[in-house]
């Protein structure tokens, strides 16, 4: 058995102070820094979101104006990763929203009707352009195909390491929800590894 | 054993793969699993899961990065161009004091004296320094400090 061990404690500490204390003074020099961290994980975040990849950089971009705009809103006494990507999610349901009737949220808290997909894209899967192992291979069809909320609480937990309390705060769903998500987000991926079919 | 015992096994497993799993039930997930094949497969290839979800990488345009940083220059220039600097507003601030100041020691020194000069009598003059001098000179004080807040207000519901 592994653990994914939570760190938060160890997180809300000097770095994230020294985060909230540079974004309220508008130190567009340490938020040069920041975006140099934290960009490939920001982009990865929002192609798992939004299961593609020619919308992504204006969202990245629109992202740190927003954390520019808003840094005082960042108290520091959580990490820096869920706000940041709070910013992103709600870009990325504005831009979803803007002329669209799609969205990522499931209207229905048992889940049974299952969010629809983002629109979809005539280029080649970004799963399968950045699959760089077998597995990965094997697995990027099913990812394009799973729900983006799915796919957005797979990344949250298991590339990025949140906690299912912060993965909730980002999403805005309870912990039990987002626990639900990564379930079934697992046995759909598992089926597909195992080569069997799993109704999605 | 039956489908619904490795149901609720599986359900476990899951939970531990979350990371969610209680430890009391976490014990009992591992004495389970040291007999049952079934439930380590399953263990096996949600870890090979999550293991394959760390077997991507995706290209970020070099481009991209120093575009966000141009756009964060510009945006925070044009930021700090609507905000009055610190030491204007200080200036200001002290400006607007010192002439509170002054008007209510020229009142209170030389009043009578610039009444008679003015043949006003001494509560009208009083009256006109107060009006037209000392009161807006204090409310510019008490107000530029309070302005940058209204707008960076202004700016955050925008």
């Amino acid at each position: 058995m592994f653990e994914y061990g939570t760190t938060l404690a160890a997180s809300v500490n000097s770095d994230t102070q020294q985060i909230a204390r540079s974004l309220r003074q508008g130190n567009v020099i340490f938020l040069q820094q920041l975006v140099g961290q934290y960009q490939y994980r920001l982009v990865r975040y929002l192609i798992y979101l939004l299961g593609r990849r020619d919308e992504v950089d204006d969202l990245v971009q629109e992202t740190w104006l927003r954390v520019l705009e808003r840094g005082s809103s960042y108290n520091g006494r959580s990490r820096f990763e869920p706000w940041l990507f709070t910013i992103a999610r709600n870009l990325a349901i504005d831009h979803l929203r803007k002329g669209r009737t799609f969205s990522l949220d499931s209207n229905d808290e048992g889940e049974q009707d299952t969010a629809l997909q983002t629109p979809a894209s005539h280029a080649p899967s970004p799963f399968t352009l950045a699959a760089r192992t077998e597995d990965a291979e094997r697995l990027a069809g099913s990812l394009q195909l799973l729900e983006p909320i799915y796919r957005e609480a797979l990344v949250l937990r298991f590339q990025e390491e949140l906690s299912l309390q912060e993965i909730s705060g980002v999403v805005g769903a309870p912990v039990a929800t987002v626990a639900s998500r990564i379930y079934r987000g697992l046995r759909t991926l598992r089926s597909r590894l195992e080569g069997g079919n799993h109704e999605i | 054993m039956r489908s619904d015992d490795h149901e609720s096994f599986q359900r476990r497993i899951d939970e531990t793969l979350a990371g969610e799993i209680a430890v009391g039930e976490e014990e009992s997930l591992r004495e389970h699993l040291g007999s049952c094949t079934q439930c380590q497969e399953y263990l096996a290839a949600g870890t090979r899961v999550i293991a394959g979800l760390g077997g991507f990488s995706f290209d970020v345009d070099p481009a991209l990065q120093e575009k966000v940083y141009a756009s964060i220059s510009l945006r925070a220039q044009r930021i700090e161009s609507r905000q009055p600097s610190r030491r204007r507003m200080a200036w200001i601030c002290i400006t607007a004091l010192l002439l509170s100041a002054a008007g209510s020691f020229i009142d209170l020194q030389f009043g009578g004296l610039i009444a008679s000069v003015l043949d006003m009598h001494r509560t009208q003059m009083r009256h006109g320094l107060l009006t037209f001098w000392i009161l807006p000179s204090f409310c510019f004080l008490l107000l530029f400090p309070i302005l940058p807040l209204l707008s960076h207000r202004k700016e955050r519901v925008l």
